[in-house]
């Protein structure tokens, strides 16, 4: 990489870079980014329990001018933060409680664990950024009309533990947090939050085009666009507007060009990876579905959680569009694979069964 | 309006909050953990009134008159007891304590202060298991248990607490006594204490690491245990822990001089084994049918139970919880007797000792007498 690259950032290659959640989907992709623009001094926060072959992949990248460090550790430690983010110019925190769905689980490794990374930066006077990424599941959507443009104005989700969903409630706290520090103690943030991230190696479909039950594939989409962002393109994405000069204190939605309808996906998915029986449900009776089902929740004092409710509804089956103006526009990304050609790499990992790196 | 606190604001805490506010006369005054972001969310997500991140300043501003104790086991004992100094009522989350000692010492504190103690066993209150302590009282079993055998299983695959558990050599699980054992077995080891009379009764406990872990590397964990307990030469029982056998139960069965009891807790279902048996060909034709029958009335009460909004994931604990709210202001006897609750502890703590450090194939020592009185309500 030249110059004039290093001069668009707020940090020189030479500096030191700490990534947590390193050994993760797209962190794994965001250390080859940085290193592939030239950013060759990297210090990897892994956990203990991180699957080693990933582990063994990152240091299996510290060979030439690259330095890269694999920092063993946890996030819940304030000793283990304070010696990881000592000497670092930039944070890119991915470490989340993704997949958790007990609250105070998903809120502890979410919420606390950025506490502790923010509170051990405090008096780092090297730091230029600390990038938190965060999701597309904070926006609420509830107040907009149909087929309106999601974008970073878009309200965050004011309630997020009626949302049932822990993901969503800590993701939530924790952009107010990171935000909150860049207010109080001049933290230099930027917020980055990828829609439905996708590629080889995350086979699952996500619920934005319909849920699973008791062997049924329930189909929910329908015409709505999924907003996939393939994971090349999301930790380029990361990357840009992470370190760009000019980006401290945005928030930057992460989405590719050119997404396909649910319904769309879903018949490419079944041509391509397997078949299996799939209802579509319209989406007025989805929306009633929800509406009965938080009403029986509450009524029924959580005999079953609420876990479909309208709240959610909005967020992930209301006809939306997505926009990624802001991210080309601010940060200079464009995707660097194509969705048709994305949605064809990650459906032939998903026939192959294929793990991510 | 009684005035509750909840200690320690973890996973289990949203449990305990989620029940609280179902029962009435109740109310969450505060709810306190060490670390404030923590308490917060909970104050943020249930109607509680005060968060704290000092038990101290809970117990001084909120006023509570029952503490819920939610924290890591390590902390019960401490906690419980500066509660109960200070004149409150207090329920531990299970396992009650890290050693037998602790047990007695906490008990024979809120005797002396007048207080009322319990432990989170609240799958003792499971819809089936009452039905079954129904039966027993009846005199179904027709005299003392000869037998018992409980099983409690438990999938690594399953669970976020296992996974977080292996892969973290820090975790607190694994500073217990009998770590992985020590947070789990008790409500399966209360099952067969509450039908104990003796205080001494005979432990035999064979544990050891699955190959599943042991192809993990994992050193430390225990995770297959079999335990033999009996008492006075009339009663045994058989304690099964097990993170491999399939179907992965959690099944409880009883049997007297007469009949015998099978409760399983996975499907909530009771079911009544008789003791007599039909004559010749009949009794491979006509038990089937009476044990059909017993499981179509299992299957009636469960839809009754969820349509009357009686059947959530932890009605149990609102029950438990209820009852010890009602046995403070009511004045009367506690759920769980003190006798259950320091046996339960007595087992596990015999348990633990013959696996011993490095959880040898054989017991590390002879089966243990145990010979000191226990302490009775």
């Amino acid at each position: 990489m030249n110059q004039t690259e290093q001069d668009d950032f707020v940090i020189s290659f030479d500096d030191r870079i700490l990534v947590t959640g390193a050994t993760g989907f797209i962190g794994s992709r965001l250390v080859g980014s940085l290193l592939e623009h030239g950013f060759r001094n990297l210090r990897c926060f892994t956990r203990h329990s991180s699957e080693p072959g990933r582990v063994k992949w990152l240091s299996g990248c510290n060979h030439g001018e690259a330095r890269v460090e694999v920092f063993k550790g946890n996030l819940l430690s304030a000793a283990d933060c304070a010696e990881a983010t000592r000497d670092v110019a930039a944070i890119f925190h991915l470490a989340a409680g993704t997949g958790e769905k007990s609250f105070p689980s998903a809120f502890m490794n979410s919420v606390v664990t950025t506490r502790n990374l923010l509170e051990a930066n405090l008096n780092n006077r090297r730091l230029k950024r600390f990038v938190n990424v965060s999701s597309f599941a904070v926006y609420s959507n509830k107040e907009k009309r149909r087929w309106n443009v999601l974008d970073e104005n878009s309200p965050v989700e004011m309630r997020p533990e009626l949302r049932g969903e822990a993901y969503c409630f800590a993701k939530v706290k924790q952009d107010q947090l990171v935000a909150e520090y860049g207010r109080k103690h001049g933290i230099p943030w930027v917020i980055l939050r990828p829609g439905v991230v996708y590629g080889p190696g995350n086979r699952a479909i996500t619920g934005r085009v319909g849920i699973d039950t008791f062997g049924l594939f329930l189909h929910l989409g329908g015409s709505n666009p999924i907003p996939f962002t393939y994971v090349e393109n999301c930790a380029e994405a990361i990357l840009l507007a992470g370190l760009r000069k000019g980006t401290e204190g945005e928030v930057f939605n992460i989405v590719d060009d050119d997404l396909p309808s649910s319904r769309k996906f879903l018949a490419l998915y079944k041509r391509t990876v397997r078949r299996f029986p799939s209802f579509y449900v319209p989406h007025a009776l989805s929306y009633g579905l929800c509406y009965l089902w938080e009403r029986y929740s509450n009524w029924s004092g959580g005999q079953l959680p609420l876990a479909f409710n309208r709240r959610r509804w909005h967020a992930y089956w209301k006809k939306t569009h997505y926009s990624n103006e802001k991210l080309k526009q601010r940060a200079g990304w464009t995707p660097k694979v194509p969705t048709p050609e994305g949605l064809m790499r990650y459906l032939e990992s998903c026939r192959n069964g294929e793990g991510h790196a | 309006m009684l005035r509750v606190a909840i200690v320690g604001c973890g996973k289990i805490a949203d449990a305990h909050a989620a029940e609280i506010q179902r029962i009435k006369g109740c109310e969450i005054v505060g709810v306190s953990d060490s670390e404030p972001l923590m308490a917060q969310q909970l104050y943020e997500r249930f109607p509680v009134k005060a968060y704290f991140s000092d038990l101290t300043e809970l117990l001084e501003k909120a006023e509570p008159h029952v503490v819920h104790i939610t924290t890591p086991p390590e902390s019960h004992y401490p906690i419980a007891k500066l509660c109960l100094e200070s004149g409150c009522h207090v329920y531990v989350e299970k396992p009650f304590t890290l050693v037998e000692r602790e047990a007695q010492e906490l008990i024979a504190l809120a005797q002396k202060t007048d207080r009322k103690i319990t432990v989170g066993h609240d799958g003792q209150f499971r819809h089936a298991m009452r039905r079954m302590r129904a039966l027993v009282q009846t005199g179904f079993l027709g005299g003392r248990p000869v037998h018992m055998e409980s099983y409690y299983c438990y999938q690594f695959g399953d669970s976020g607490y296992a996974a977080a558990l292996l892969g973290d050599k820090q975790h607190w699980v694994r500073r217990l006594p009998g770590k992985l054992l020590h947070n789990v077995i008790s409500h399966g080891i209360a099952r067969i204490a509450e039908f104990l009379t003796s205080v001494s009764p005979k432990v035999i406990a064979y544990g050891f690491a699955s190959p599943l872990l042991k192809r993990m590397g994992e050193k430390d964990i225990v995770d297959e245990l079999r335990v033999i307990i009996s008492e006075d030469e009339h009663t045994t029982a058989y304690f099964t822990f097990s993170s491999q056998m399939r179907p992965s139960v959690e099944q409880f069965r009883v049997y007297g001089p007469q009949n015998g009891l099978m409760v399983d807790l996975d499907q909530e279902t009771l079911i009544k084994l008789r003791g007599k048996k039909f004559t010749s060909y009949a009794e491979k034709f006509v038990p089937p049918v009476i044990l059909a029958k017993q499981y179509i009335g299992n299957l009636t009460r469960n839809v009754g139970a969820f349509l009357a909004r009686d059947f959530h994931m932890t009605s149990a604990k609102k029950y438990l919880i209820e009852s010890f709210y009602r046995s403070i202001v009511e004045g009367s006897a506690v759920p769980i007797p003190y006798r259950e609750i320091l046996l339960t502890a007595r087992l596990m703590e015999a348990i633990f000792l013959q696996l011993g450090d490095k959880h040898l194939a054989a017991p590390a020592q002879p089966a243990l007498e145990l010979e000191t009185r226990l302490t009775t309500t």
